[in-house]
């Protein structure tokens, strides 16, 4: 009876998940087998009241229904421009401003589609197909008429099928719908190296969030993207109904990893190169991406006591690495794009060594003085830190790898370019999908939502330890502990009480890209040290030798690049590093103020962001533990 | 770095394997709900795991409490119409499930269609689980038998059920006379197809079945063989020169059956060094040795044994300085010790 107007919407109900829609009296839509009735009302489509134009109507849906079927013509590049705004929304929910993906992202993306002469340009680049339709020319003169109508709010250009006209019904077309480039699209006259990848969605969503100046850095990307909640693998499942794949596409779009770290970056740099971009916005101190921010972040990341945070920024200052308009990124002028992340990093590594020694003596000896103090539960001691922070890596290591075995990433869309390849994967499909829901099935029971999902399995969070009493802490929080032995006062300034330095050798090696030899330096560096680089490479995710390269180079900046062997400039390096203690005592009161106040504030932003986290988890139905303070994400403060 | 889809697989099947180990089956259960994905993977990965998998679902399904038979049949379904050289093997297994939930009818119905099931060449592992699916087919036939035979003695109408009896017997009886060519142990399709056999008196049969199933050299030793002879000679009333006749045979495999058992495990004790000074065991060994040379075949039982040894035992028992220390201390063990070394050194 109604079913000529429910057949075509085939959407489960949200109650029950069966597909059977009824009509109510009032002509909106109800599900048949548990009555839930919807928003969907049934469309006028009474051929009463416009008698003149029934048949057209008649034949413009047929037209619509073949389309449908055959799919419109698309381009690899408007695929990939989907994704990437899927992408975008993500981190937007995720808390990062809108700023970012309205302008910066899609200023980024045009200037790529132009640099790479893809569109918003008089001569679009067509490669060679066997088409013989108009399409091409259609689609070309759409985006080059975009372009000249950006001011149109509508940023990323809606679907254009009603701009394709007479192309639905083309018989000679083949089977398999897909992509208008796919097949050639790695063909290209100009090389490959400029093509767009799934890698380079990470490296211009990486470039977006750095012009933007959001906390959010590579290593976290890079994080989320892994975890799921960037989609990443198989984001082409949610291409619209009209842009169909095959098998050409599956080679674009088809991830079967995640790009490590060190990948994205050069190809952030090579992209920069590409796209000849100008000197980026500075990084005031108020921003999260500012080396203060960030070194603030990991300390309570890896819990150390914020006493340390005064000689962070002290040793910052004396690098001269929190300078705003000196430590701006401009191409031209600087060669290598900065690891925001592994430079915080670096700093801190640097300052633990000035406080704590990290020579395999000097900081076990200051714990066996400070366990024996009278007030040994308020001072920091390495020991109790070490044992503490080891424990919870090689759980979090261990979350990490069960987490890694429960990924989908076989997407459920096939995609295959011919019948007989076609029907055995299709029949390998079922037997897998049959498994995987019949064990579904069967872990869902009792045990409830704690049962696996395909979607991420942790609430998002820009910190991966918790440190605290409550349940699930990954152990005591030593926040609040103080230097106490670890710093003298001397006249009225503080001091660190050790007073060695070690480092090796510091000048600059011209002949090797690494610049660290860290493999080869790695048998003859004390073992405290080694284990705290391995500490900050599992919290980053990436490799020890790109945080000992890095903190290299921060040691170069500190105390120059005289090799420890020269005797004349031993003494240079003992003056240099006088000064450097010094200037780290100096202002020590002020910075401590300082420290304590930007504390204070980010733990009052962080609170904010979890009252507004929680209310968009509340709205999707989820729960927020009552531990989440520490665990929301943080977005950037607004105005940036 | 957890990234990439490989790692993924091999993590994933780790857990797996741990989780089982340890019975943790709602765990293993939760890493199978990931884990079929190989089956997408490339050809390479789809066959090594099409296995693997299956035995894997199985086995959990023996093990979680909510698994119902349907789950079972479904995924018995499926992977059997997934390759050529699974069908056989899946549906051998599919049927002892089914036996075991008591589906008898079920059960010989699927192994009915695994026995006309002709795809490609046959294979020569496929030819034995063709071979088994044939027996236990006849075997479920029998019991489908016995099942009317039980309803025989309480109904009134009779001949219906002595038809179906007859034609289930029949369908078991040729498809058992060409299984038992086959050199093998059959004891519980024997003991089948003989009952059936006394119930239709035909005991020329039964007796050639069970003589050839004994006597038969290129079956391997049986003495079940020799104890269902002689019962089935008890039963008709043989005279007890038969009967003796056979229980000697029976007992003579059965010894060296048990010989060779014996020697298997004190040669096994001894390959530990905790073992190497107890007079006990060396006796042993000396005992057996003894009874073997006067039964038939000792010096291919025997060298089936030392010749896997033969390489590090004189290291491990026979070297000068063990001579030495046991002439010192235990001069009985050397004794002991000595004619082993005769074998195992014969040039000493």
């Amino acid at each position: 009876m109604d079913d000529e107007y429910t057949s075509g919407f085939k959407e489960p109900c949200a109650q029950c998940c069966a597909v059977d829609w009824g009509l109510t009296d009032e002509g909106r839509f109800y599900c048949r087998s548990c009555h839930n009735v919807i928003e969907r009302t049934k469309e006028v489509e009474d051929s009463n009241f416009n008698p003149g134009s029934s048949r057209v109507s008649t034949i413009s849906s047929k037209k619509r229904k073949l389309k449908q079927e055959r799919g419109r013509q698309w381009m690899v590049c408007e695929g990939f421009q989907f994704i990437l705004m899927d992408q975008a929304d993500a981190l937007v929910k995720l808390g990062v401003s809108k700023h970012f993906k309205d302008e910066v992202l899609h200023q980024l993306w045009m200037l790529y589609l132009h640099r790479s002469q893809q569109a918003y340009t008089n001569t679009p680049i067509r490669s060679c197909t066997a088409r013989p339709q108009t399409s091409d020319s259609d689609s070309a003169a759409d985006l080059s008429v975009v372009s000249g109508s950006e001011t149109d709010s509508e940023m990323f250009p809606p679907s254009r099928a009603s701009s394709v006209t007479s192309n639905a019904d083309n018989s000679d077309a083949s089977l398999y719908a897909s992509s208008v480039d796919g097949s050639t699209y790695r063909n290209q006259r100009g090389g490959t190296s400029h093509l767009m990848t799934m890698k380079k969605t990470l490296v211009l969503l990486h470039l977006g969030l750095v012009w933007a100046r959001q906390g959010l850095t590579l290593s976290d990307l890079l994080r989320l993207v892994n975890e799921g909640h960037v989609p990443y693998v198989n984001t082409f499942q949610a291409f619209p109904e009209e842009m169909k794949l095959s098998g050409s596409d599956s080679v674009i779009f088809k991830v079967l990893k995640v790009p490590p770290y060190e990948q994205v970056h050069k190809e952030t740099e090579n992209l920069i190169g590409f796209l000849q971009l100008p000197a980026f916005p500075p990084i005031s101190r108020q921003s999260l991406l500012h080396p203060a921010s960030l070194c603030l972040r990991y300390l309570m990341e890896v819990n150390l006591p914020d006493d340390l945070y005064p000689w962070v920024c002290e040793l910052m200052k004396f690098a001269q690495l929190d300078d705003v308009l000196q430590n701006r990124y401009d191409p031209f002028l600087h060669r290598k794009f900065p690891h925001y992340d592994v430079q915080a990093v670096a700093i801190i590594i640097v300052t633990m060594k000035f406080i704590f020694g990290l020579n395999d003596h000097v900081e076990w000896e200051s714990s066996t003085r400070a366990s024996q103090s009278p007030h040994s539960g308020r001072t920091f001691n390495l020991r109790r830190w070490y044992r503490l922070l080891q424990g919870a890596v090689l759980r979090a290591q261990r979350r990490r790898d069960n987490d890694a075995a429960r990924k989908q990433w076989i997407p459920e869309k096939l995609l295959s370019s011919n019948r007989q390849a076609e029907n055995v994967a299709m029949k390998r499909k079922r037997v897998s999908n049959e498994l995987q829901s019949c064990f579904r099935k069967l872990t869902s029971g009792p045990s409830g939502p704690s049962g696996p999902s395909d979607g991420p399995v942790q609430p998002p969070s820009i910190f991966q330890f918790f440190w605290g009493d409550m349940d699930g802490a990954d152990g005591p929080s030593l926040h609040r502990q103080n230097l106490d032995l670890l710093v003298t006062q001397v006249g009225g300034i503080l001091k660190p009480t050790n007073e060695q330095y070690w480092h090796p050798a510091l000048r600059d090696c011209s002949s090797c890209h690494d610049g660290g030899h860290y493999s080869e330096a790695e048998p003859t560096l004390p073992r405290m040290f080694v284990w705290t680089l391995q500490l900050f490479a599992f919290v980053l995710d990436l490799t020890p030798a790109l945080i000992y390269r890095e903190v290299l180079r921060v040691e170069r900046r500190v105390l120059g690049t005289r090799t420890p062997q020269s005797r004349k400039h031993t003494k240079f390096l003992n003056v240099r590093l006088e000064r450097a203690r010094a200037r780290l005592g100096a202002e020590m009161r002020a910075r401590a103020r300082l420290g304590a106040e930007t504390r204070a504030r980010m733990e009052a932003e962080t609170k904010a962001r979890v009252r507004l986290g929680a209310e968009t988890k509340a709205k999707e139905g989820m729960t927020v533990t009552p531990q989440g303070q520490r665990k929301r994400k943080k977005k950037a403060p607004d105005g940036l | 770095l957890v990234c990439k889809c490989k790692y993924f697989t091999r993590i994933c099947l780790e857990r797996i394997r741990e989780a089982m180990l340890h019975h943790r089956w709602q765990e293993a259960a939760e890493y199978m709900v990931f884990y079929p994905q190989k089956l997408e993977g490339s050809e390479i990965e789809y066959r090594q795991n099409r296995e693997l998998i299956w035995r894997i679902s199985i086995e959990l399904l023996h093990h979680m409490p909510n698994s119902k038979l349907e789950d079972y049949n479904n995924i018995h379904e499926r992977m059997k119409h997934l390759g050529v050289k699974i069908y056989l093997k899946v549906s051998l297994e599919q049927s002892f499930h089914l036996m075991l939930c008591g589906q008898i009818e079920e059960a010989k119905q699927l192994l009915a269609i695994g026995e006309s099931w002709r795809y490609g060449k046959e294979s020569a592992s496929q030819h034995q689980t063709a071979k088994l699916i044939q027996a236990y087919r006849s075997l479920l036939d029998y019991v489908i038998w016995c099942d009317k035979k039980f309803t025989l003695d309480d109904t009134d109408d009779d001949s219906v059920t002595y038809q179906d009896m007859h034609s289930y017997f029949r369908q078991a009886s040729v498809h058992l006379k060409e299984i038992f060519k086959n050199p093998g142990v059959w004891d519980p399709f024997i003991v089948s197809y003989v009952e059936m056999l006394e119930f239709y008196d035909d005991h020329e049969e039964a007796l050639k079945i069970l003589n050839d199933y004994a006597y038969d050299d290129t079956f391997p030793p049986n003495p079940n063989a020799h104890v269902f002879l002689y019962q089935y000679l008890k039963r008709r009333g043989a005279s007890d020169k038969k009967l003796t006749k056979v229980l000697k045979v029976k007992q003579q495999i059965q010894k060296k059956g048990d010989i060779k058992k014996a020697l298997g495990i004190v040669m096994d004790m001894l390959d530990f060094a905790c073992w190497r000074k107890e007079l006990e065991v060396w006796r042993s060994l000396n005992d057996i040795i003894g009874k073997l040379n006067s039964g038939l075949n000792w010096k291919d039982i025997l060298s089936e044994t030392v010749e896997p040894r033969k390489d590090w035992w004189p290291a491990l028992h026979f070297t000068s300085f063990h001579a030495a220390q046991d002439s010192k201390e235990n001069p009985e063990l050397m004794k002991l010790k000595a004619p082993v070394a005769k074998i195992f050194c014969p040039g000493k």
